[in-house]
Parts: structure tokens; C-alpha cells; sequence
């Protein structure tokens, strides 16, 4: 069996200072899978960093056994909710027809068949009501149900998620849930960046536990341990910051290939 | 008056190129400026505008005569050389992007009226009018220069309509973009290009010093009377287009005056009225709403009144003086007939001369605001755990708010309970 993903020996500085370490991990198709750790833990970077969106300082990533720009097609993205300005001069319908962008390419219009597809994307979401409604004028859970209907518009296999339930009541939650729930029965692999741990096991196939390195990524049943929840939460590894913060401050290269030699 | 009509009449073709010209301008700069706008990078645009100077001087230096390509080409490599350094201060040294823009701003314009002065003393004739480039001078839009600078706009207006999608994916979730492979890179360069080209071509009716304000000001006016991306664009290209005709006319009828200056004041005013006169985003409409409301809420609180008494008394049809409220609320009398005016108006109340009951239609309203009031006190006390002479305040304000659909949600889940957390009981319509 061909990993969904596969990452090897990853790391990612911003501004020098390292924020994730020589993550290794592997992910099989079809699970729905759980990113777990504190704050500044590196959760939203890691899923950057997977779909490169933001650059290596070392490792590769490779999704469905293929480097990420030969299958991007295949990948779709559910950005944190405040990470855009929700004040754009844009509908509902806009926004989720966005998730059609790549599927057409430079310069072309989104044609009829896809508004189809965008309608139907939101009729999956529940938000059939608000198809014209402007953007800022819908409540936080409708707003993550917009960007989540986006990302399903693009039809792919692997979906990365960051956090997906910020602002969301519990009803649209379970729904959402359960949406993500059919996708994986369909074989698809659902990433989500995730905060609440009474849910975890409930939710996930698969759990990842991060704090700047990685703790343990594995099975929920068996990875979701007290000890490793423990390792993942209990505190913060004061050296390794400190080492992170001097190469950010001595404008060290976290990789010493990257040194040019004069 | 007369001016103005052989102005609109556009019977001297030199008026035609003139007013064409700044109209295609002043346009296109104003759409590419919405982008700019769109992105939050106003000052940039600013930057930009002050940086083509030198390079116009430059281009002149090159060719000799104000050869409107040379002075293009000029004008286009120093704008991008200012963003290049702009992005290279920023990342690479702990300066701010405002910082950076503020130095490189005042560093290029400083050199480029440094050129333009060392130009104009140098003797050559054909200098004059260089410095128009400073204000912008609608006028001297005439033959071959026109032709040049309105091919650029179009082509300007060409690629903006072919990139819209992209662009406007930028400007809202540029990770996104990111994430489905768009070249960000790539189109944000062939963005910056267009604003830099959209400088050098605006700067002819408007001078480098003002630049910044047909880049930005369009949009930001259109912006308060739509939310659909389509029309801010068609807004924001005639306000530009309006302001730039206007300073044509200006330009035509008072040759010594610079352009740019109204060109400026049209466009500032235009904004001004948006800012105050849109609806829905405009102040006026804000206020009005929120005059609209308090109206709403008065009205509310008089006939929740009249209810509480009728509880009291079990009747909630007895004529009563306006003094019997004002026991129960502190009301300026004045103030609390004109409410009652208004509610008899709109049919909530019956009057009989200082005698004012509710008619059933305003029992029927008042019931339910009391019965949200106390609803709500009911699940703030259940569900948040806040004390009973807690609630009361929060109450008062929900209960004027309050949708039939949330309304109906609260009454789902609190169960559709008979009395509040102070015992007073909870009125449900024709049950």
C-alpha cells in the first residue's frame, strides 16, 4: 500500500529560527487524521509546509508516493478562518467558486459546470441560503462552512484543514464531522488541525502529536496515549528554544549546504 | 458656462484628444489601483508614484526630447527599482515596510527634482514642460503622445480583464492561491508592473505628487456603495473617469492651472459623498438605522409597560394616563407622547384623548418582547450559570433583537417553561 504522505526529515524556519525539526512521519490513505499540540507548537506550519506553502529548510514531502507540484491537483486547502479579510467585496458563491480556480487554469472564467459543481458543494455544507449573502455579513460557522465548500469545489483526494471547527457551534460541528466522515469512507485523507482533545478519539483514524518536534504520530487507538499527551503538553523544551532563538539572532542557516563559500 | 459647453461639446478636436485621453487615464489607473487597494497597499502605489520621477528625468536625459517612450521606459525602470529595494529593506534588515516605504519614497523623489532642476538649468529647450510631470497637466495630452500613452492603457485594461480572477484570488487568500499552484509569484510581478505602468501613464493628467490619490481613491469611494467585486471595479473606473474629464476642463479652461490638484478635489469629493451618502455603508444610512432602531426600542418599552401593567391587573385593555407609565419608567412626558402618538399611529395603541390602552395587535407585540425578556433571563440563569439580578440588564437588550428563528430555537431548548428566575410568568401566545 502507497502512503497518502510521506514526510522525511522536515524542517521549516521562519526568519531563521527553526519552528519545526526533522519531522518524519507517514500517513495511509482514507483516515481522517488529527493534528494535535499546544500553542507555537507548529500546527498550521506543518500542513503549510506539506503543501508548500511556505519553503523547506530541509526534508521533502511526497504525496501519494509523488513529488507535491505533480499532483496539486489532487491536494485542497482549508486556511484558518482569520487568515483572510472577510470584508472582500465577494459572495458566498464567489468564494466557493474560487475552488475551481485550478481546475481551469490562467485567464479562463468559471464556466456553467461549475457553478454546478460550487452549488452543489454548498448544498453539502448547508448553505444553500446564502449563496449571494457578501461574505462578512455570515456568522463565524458559516464562514468555515463557505471555506469548507471552497475546498471541497476542488474535488481532490487529500484535504489539509486548519482548524476547521474554530467558531463553529456544536451542531455544525457534528455535521461537519460527519461530512469529513463520508469523504474518508470514499477513500479520501482528511488532515485537520485540531484544538479540543475530549474530541480526538472520537474523531481521528489517526492522530499526529506535535511540539515543535514530532511526538508521535500513529493509529489514535494506540497513539493517543496519556504518556504521549503528556510529553506533547508538558512544557515547553526550553533549550531547543533558546538554540532556535540564537540562530534567528546570529542569522545562522539552519542547513550548512545553504552556505555560500566565498 | 459658455466654456463648459463648448467644452462638452467637443467640436475642437484638441478638447477630444484632451478629454479622451485624461478620461482613458485617469480610468485605467483607476483600476489597477483598486487591485492596490484590494491588496492594502495603498502607500505603495505612493512609493511607486514618487519614484518614476527620476526615471522620467532619466528617459529625458537619454533621448533628448520628451519622447513619450523614452520617458515611459525611464519612468517604468525606476518605479520597479523602488519596490525592488522596498521588499529588499524589508527582508532583510529589521526595518518595517512602512519605514522602508517612507525612505525610498523621499530618497527618489528628492533625486528626481534634483535631475529636474539640474535639467531646467541645463538650457535646453526642450525641457519645457517637464515639470508638468510633477502636477499633471491634462492639456499637453495632444497627437503622438496621446497615442502612446492611450496604448498603454489599453493594454493595461487587457491584461487586468484576462488576470481578474487571479488578482482577485490574491487579494483575498493569497495561501490559497499558494496551495492550488498558482504562479503567486509570477502574477504578483505582472501586478506590480501594471502599477507601476499605471503610474507612469496617470502622472500625465495627474503629476507624480498626486498619483497616489487616482490609484486609491476610486476604489476606496466605490467600495462604500457595492459589495460585489464587478461593480466596485465599474464604479471605481468612472469616478476616475469623472474626475480626469473634469480636470481636462479645468486644464483647458485655465491653461496655467495644474491638472492634478482637481483632478484630486473631484475625486476627494466624490469620495467624501460616498463616505457619507452610500447606502448601507455610508454614515448618513448608519445613523439612520441607528435612529431607526432606538425608535424601535422606545416603542417596544412603552407597550411592554402597558403590558406589565395589564398583568397587574389582569386586563390588559384599561385606558391609562401617560403618568401611570411614567411610575413605572422614567419617561420625559413630552418624549412618552410623542412615543404614544407614534404607537396609536401605527395602530398599537387606541387614544381617548389623555387616555391611552393597548389594542389587541399591541398586547400581541408586547407579549412577546416580555416573553423573550424573560426567556432569556431563563437561559442565561440555566445554561450560563449567572445569578438571577444579573440578567435582567442583558434582557432588556435581547429581547428587542431577537429573530422568530432564534426565538423559536430558545423556547425549543429552554422547553417551553412556565415561569422565569424571578417567578413572574412566561406568556406564550395563544396557549
Amino acid at each position: 500500500m502507497t502512503p497518502a504522505l510521506e514526510i522525511h526529515d522536515l524542517t521549516v524556519a521562519f526568519d531563521r529560527k527553526p519552528v519545526l525539526w526533522n519531522i518524519d512521519l507517514m500517513i495511509p490513505e482514507g483516515k481522517l487524521v488529527g493534528i494535535i499540540g499546544p500553542n507555537g507548537a507548529g500546527k498550521s506550519t506543518l500542513i503549510k509546509a506539506m503543501m508548500g506553502i511556505l519553503p523547506l529548510s530541509s526534508g521533502y514531502v511526497k504525496l501519494f508516493n509523488q513529488p507535491l507540484d505533480d499532483i496539486r491537483d489532487r491536494i485542497s486547502y482549508v486556511p484558518q478562518r482569520e487568515s483572510v479579510d472577510w470584508d472582500f467585496p465577494a459572495s458566498v458563491l464567489d468564494v466557493v467558486l474560487m475552488g475551481r480556480y485550478s481546475k481551469l487554469g490562467l485567464f479562463k472564467r468559471p464556466r456553467k459546470a461549475d457553478r454546478d459543481v460550487a452549488m452543489e458543494c454548498i448544498k453539502k455544507v448547508g448553505m444553500e441560503g446564502f449563496i449571494n449573502r457578501q461574505i462578512s455579513q455570515l456568522s463565524g460557522g458559516q464562514q468555515q462552512r463557505t471555506f469548507l465548500a471552497r475546498a471541497l469545489a476542488q474535488q481532490a483526494d487529500m484535504y489539509f484543514m486548519d482548524e476547521p471547527f474554530a467558531g463553529v457551534d456544536a451542531a455544525t460541528e457534528k455535521a461537519i464531522v460527519t461530512l469529513l466522515r463520508n469523504m474518508t469512507a470514499q477513500n479520501k485523507t482528511v488532515i485537520v488541525v485540531h484544538h479540543d482533545l475530549q474530541s480526538v478519539s472520537q474523531y481521528f483514524d489517526w492522530v499526529i502529536m506535535l511540539n515543535t518536534r514530532l511526538v508521535a504520530s500513529g493509529p489514535t487507538a494506540t497513539t493517543f496515549t496519556s504518556k504521549n499527551l503528556e510529553t506533547t503538553y508538558g512544557g515547553k523544551l526550553t533549550l531547543l528554544t533558546d538554540v532556535a532563538d540564537l540562530m534567528r539572532r546570529e542569522n545562522y542557516p539552519s542547513r550548512e549546504e545553504n552556505i555560500i563559500q566565498p | 458656462m459658455n466654456a463648459l459647453l463648448e467644452f462638452l461639446s467637443f467640436s475642437d478636436p484638441n478638447i477630444r484628444y484632451v478629454a479622451f485621453g485624461s478620461v482613458l487615464l485617469t480610468a485605467s489607473s483607476a483600476i489597477v489601483g483598486a487591485f492596490t487597494f484590494l491588496n492594502k497597499k495603498s502607500l505603495v502605489g505612493d512609493a511607486i508614484a514618487h519614484a518614476v520621477l527620476p526615471g522620467i528625468c532619466l528617459g529625458f536625459i537619454m533621448a533628448g526630447t520628451k519622447n513619450p517612450v523614452a520617458l515611459i521606459v525611464g519612468a517604468f525602470v525606476t518605479g520597479w527599482i523602488s519596490l525592488v529595494l522596498v521588499e529588499f529593506i524589508t527582508t532583510k534588515t529589521r526595518i518595517k515596510e512602512d519605514t522602508a516605504i517612507g525612505l525610498i519614497l523621499s530618497v527618489f523623489f528628492g533625486i528626481g527634482i534634483l535631475m529636474l532642476t539640474v535639467i531646467q538649468k541645463s538650457g535646453n529647450a526642450a525641457q519645457s514642460g517637464l515639470d508638468h510631470f510633477l502636477f499633471g497637466k491634462a492639456a499637453s495630452l495632444v497627437g503622438s503622445d496621446l497615442i502612446t500613452f492611450s496604448i498603454v492603457a489599453v493594454i493595461l485594461l487587457v491584461i487586468v480583464f484576462a488576470l481578474f480572477k487571479e488578482f482577485s484570488l490574491l487579494a483575498f487568500d493569497k495561501d490559497y492561491a499558494r496551495s492550488i499552484g498558482l504562479p503567486v509569484k509570477g502574477i504578483e510581478l505582472v501586478l506590480t508592473s501594471l502599477i507601476v505602468l499605471a503610474v507612469v501613464i496617470g502622472i500625465q493628467a495627474v503629476g507624480v505628487v498626486l498619483m497616489a490619490a487616482i490609484l486609491i481613491t476610486p476604489a476606496a469611494a466605490a467600495r462604500f456603495w457595492t459589495d460585489k467585486i464587478s461593480v466596485m471595479f465599474l464604479l471605481a473606473s468612472m469616478f476616475g473617469a469623472f474626475s480626469g474629464l473634469s480636470g481636462a476642463f479645468i486644464s483647458y479652461t485655465a491653461p496655467s492651472m495644474p491638472t492634478g490638484p482637481w483632478i484630486v478635489i473631484v475625486i476627494s469629493t466624490i469620495a467624501f459623498i460616498s463616505f457619507f451618502f452610500a447606502p448601507n455603508r455610508g454614515v448618513i444610512s448608519r445613523f439612520i438605522r441607528q435612529a431607526s432602531i432606538r425608535k424601535m426600542i422606545n416603542n417596544e418599552n412603552v407597550l411592554k409597560i402597558l403590558y406589565q401593567l395589564g398583568e397587574e391587573n389582569r386586563n390588559f385593555f384599561i385606558p391609562r394616563l401617560p403618568d401611570e407609565i411614567i411610575r413605572r419608567r422614567f419617561y420625559d412626558k413630552p418624549a412618552l407622547i410623542s412615543i404614544l402618538k407614534r404607537l396609536s399611529r401605527q395602530g398599537y395603541i387606541d387614544r381617548t384623548r389623555n387616555l391611552w390602552a393597548l389594542t389587541e395587535e399591541g398586547k400581541n407585540r408586547a407579549q412577546r418582547v416580555v416573553k423573550i425578556h424573560r426567556l432569556w433571563e431563563l437561559y442565561l440563569t440555566t445554561y450560563m450559570h449567572i445569578a438571577p439580578d444579573h440578567v435582567h440588564e442583558d434582557a432588556e437588550t435581547i429581547e428587542h433583537l431577537l429573530t422568530p428563528e432564534l426565538e423559536e430555537r430558545l423556547e425549543q431548548q429552554l422547553g417551553y417553561p412556565k415561569v422565569d428566575p424571578h417567578k413572574s410568568e412566561i406568556p406564550y401566545g395563544n396557549a
